[in-house]
């Protein structure tokens, strides 16, 4: 990644521990120095794909159902393609909306977004909590989905 | 002189062969605007401009304001009380956002091929290998993944040359009927022709405005002329970096890649006799060693793309432990201390207040002998945002000299010359987040 200047920031490479396992110490060797594995590291279990991987705020309760809460954070994945089911980040009125997405097709096969010229399909935006109606989506060819969550950084 | 590249053949020197390299420039249109819209969806179709370093002037304009009758360069406060009426949108330059989408395209690009050449924060040269036919569908598959990955338009040219690639591209981009990829090769001989019938000189990528004069005073007047040039003859009342151009044009590749130097870098860093514990005093350090670093870039007669800034706590203490660093993609390759103390001060927003930093530097790499080629890229088709040409050009040379002379803190730039140099932070009053790099500044989505 540091050949294309990427920044080591927040999604970037981990920052060098200054120390780390396996050094030689000046005393005993550690019995550990030939077992040594590297730290559990979030970026490579959580994220799919650096360039694609944005991290996004919550605000409001509309999600709440869905273990989604006020202030929690989303790993979410541009790339991917939305389903059926899949918690989008959409864009509406030109702001960016949480919720679920709701294909409902004449044929289950093609439930996926931007193909819905088709007779039969309905596409609607669902919140987690029945406070909040259905968004009707009339034209899904309309609908643009900036991205899909993949993961909710709860806090609990 | 022969046409500038024969019609649905493979390219110059492989003939023989049905496979042939091209070079594709993939750029983001309008880099800055693009970022700004990519987070902020209530952007999009408003007229909308970016402003240069400390808000002074527009250095990026979306097609609206551009519509507008903004001109490129307005100073900021003439247009700032129209602004209001007009609906126009203004962002101060967000670097940390521009950036890290940066790193994203360009790591995206590099999937797609085994030699990319970065040229500036949003475009970047690439080998493509195969047919005409199967760069171009690879042209198509970039562009789509770049914008899936990122959500950036970009504009693709495929050439045999590189000054071929930045004319394709460019036309590309004016010409919807590409829609955003176009093959030099796979375009009909006689439309090319008549696209080099109507550019201007100038509009070639490495041809300034002086030689552009110079070159009208002897009949060249357009690309076309210039393609039917003696390159010899060129080479002998200009200089062999036109004669490139010359070639270019006419479809021998001769711009090649920059010559890689290895894993060569220029590592200029210090440990603290006292730790250091604010920004401020971190800035000073990072200053002093950017132009410590320019100065030996200076001395090997090298330049430099890439700037590494890093900082450090004791692996000893027990306190706070903070080792950040940055990567800083340099606007072309440079050796300018001015450039090289603005990319280290990028790591200034991960400095943590109170925390106490006993070791910083900076790291140049990506070097290259300067003039080499630098000199010849810095010319930019469409935006003037990122022409890579930074006031005091050559400021690198002269600091050296006189540090040489008259002892090294006898000058510098910044707080690098001056034992307590006065509070300087850019201004920056209408930044957006920096939505992917910090962490208090992610995008908002509504649950509402």
């Amino acid at each position: 990644m540091d050949e294309f200047g990427a920044s080591g920031t927040a999604l970037g490479r981990p920052a060098p521990a200054a120390v780390r396992a396996g050094l030689m110490p000046s005393g005993f060797a550690s019995p550990a120095q030939d077992w040594f594995e590297d730290r559990i590291d979030l970026n490579r279990h959580l994220i799919k794909d650096i360039t694609s991987t944005y991290i996004v705020r919550v605000s409001g309760h509309a999600m709440d159902g869905a273990g989604i809460s006020d202030g929690d954070e989303l790993i979410v994945d541009r790339a991917l393609q939305p389903r059926d089911g899949s918690v989008v980040i959409a864009v509406l009125d030109g702001e960016l909306i949480i919720r679920r997405l709701r294909i409902t097709n004449a044929d289950p096969s093609t439930n996926t977004a931007g193909t819905g010229e088709g007779t039969g399909t309905s596409v609607a935006l669902i919140a987690a909590s029945s406070a909040y109606p259905p968004i009707p989506v009339p034209d899904p060819d309309d609908l643009v989905i900036w991205g899909v969550a993949t993961r909710c950084l709860h806090h609990v | 002189m022969s046409d500038p590249a024969p019609p649905t053949q493979p390219g110059p020197g492989s003939a023989a062969s049905p496979l042939s390299s091209g070079v594709a420039l993939v750029d983001v249109n309008n880099f800055y605007v693009s970022s700004e819209r990519a987070f902020d969806p209530s952007l999009e179709g408003r007229p909308l401009v970016v402003l240069s370093n400390n808000d002074g002037c527009v250095i990026t304009r979306s097609a609206e304001a551009k519509a507008l009758g903004i001109p490129m360069g307005a100073p900021w406060f003439q247009i700032a009380e129209q602004a209001k009426a007009w609906g126009l949108q203004v962002r101060s330059s967000n670097y940390e956002l521009y950036g890290d989408m940066s790193a994203r395209v360009m790591e995206v690009l590099g999937r797609y091929t085994t030699d990319l050449e970065i040229y500036s924060i949003d475009e970047a040269f690439l080998t493509l290998d195969g047919t005409h036919g199967e760069q171009h569908v690879t042209g198509r598959i970039i562009k789509a993944s770049v914008r899936r990955n990122t959500g950036l338009p970009v504009c693709v040219g495929i050439a045999p040359t590189k000054t071929l690639a930045k004319l394709a591209n460019r036309w590309a981009k004016g010409n919807p009927n590409f829609d955003g990829v176009c093959h030099w090769d796979l375009v009909p001989e006689d439309q090319r022709q008549s696209l080099l019938h109507r550019l201007k000189v100038t509009d070639i990528w490495g041809v300034g405005t002086r030689n552009g004069a110079r070159l009208n005073a002897i009949g060249i007047d357009t690309a076309w002329d210039l393609a039917a040039a003696d390159p010899v003859l060129i080479r002998k009342r200009f200089s062999v970096v036109l004669m490139r151009t010359v070639l270019e044009l006419q479809g021998t590749p001769c711009i090649t890649s920059i010559e890689s130097t290895g894993n060569e870098q220029v590592f200029f860093s210090r440990s603290f006799a006292n730790p250091v514990n604010s920004r401020d005093a971190m800035q000073q350090a990072l200053s002093v060693y950017a132009q410590g670093a320019a100065s030996r870039l200076a001395r090997k007669n090298l330049q430099g793309r890439v700037l590494t800034a890093f900082a450090g706590t004791s692996p000893f203490s027990t306190g706070t432990k903070s080792s950040p660093s940055i990567c800083i993609p340099l606007p072309a390759h440079t050796a300018n201390p001015l450039d090289l103390t603005r990319a280290a001060h990028k790591l200034l927003p991960l400095i943590e207040e109170g925390v106490p930093y006993i070791r910083a530097g900076v790291i140049i790499t990506d070097l290259q002998p300067v003039g080499t080629q630098d000199a010849l890229l810095t010319l930019d088709l469409d935006s003037g945002a990122n022409t890579g040409q930074t006031p005091g050009k050559d400021a690198g040379p002269l600091l050296h000299e006189i540090g040489q002379k008259f002892g090294r803190s006898s000058i510098g730039l910044g707080h690098a010359g001056l034992k307590a140099g006065s509070e300087w932070t850019m201004k920056r009053d209408m930044l957006s987040p920096h939505y992917t790099t910090k962490w208090t500044d992610l995008p908002v989505v509504k649950a509402q």
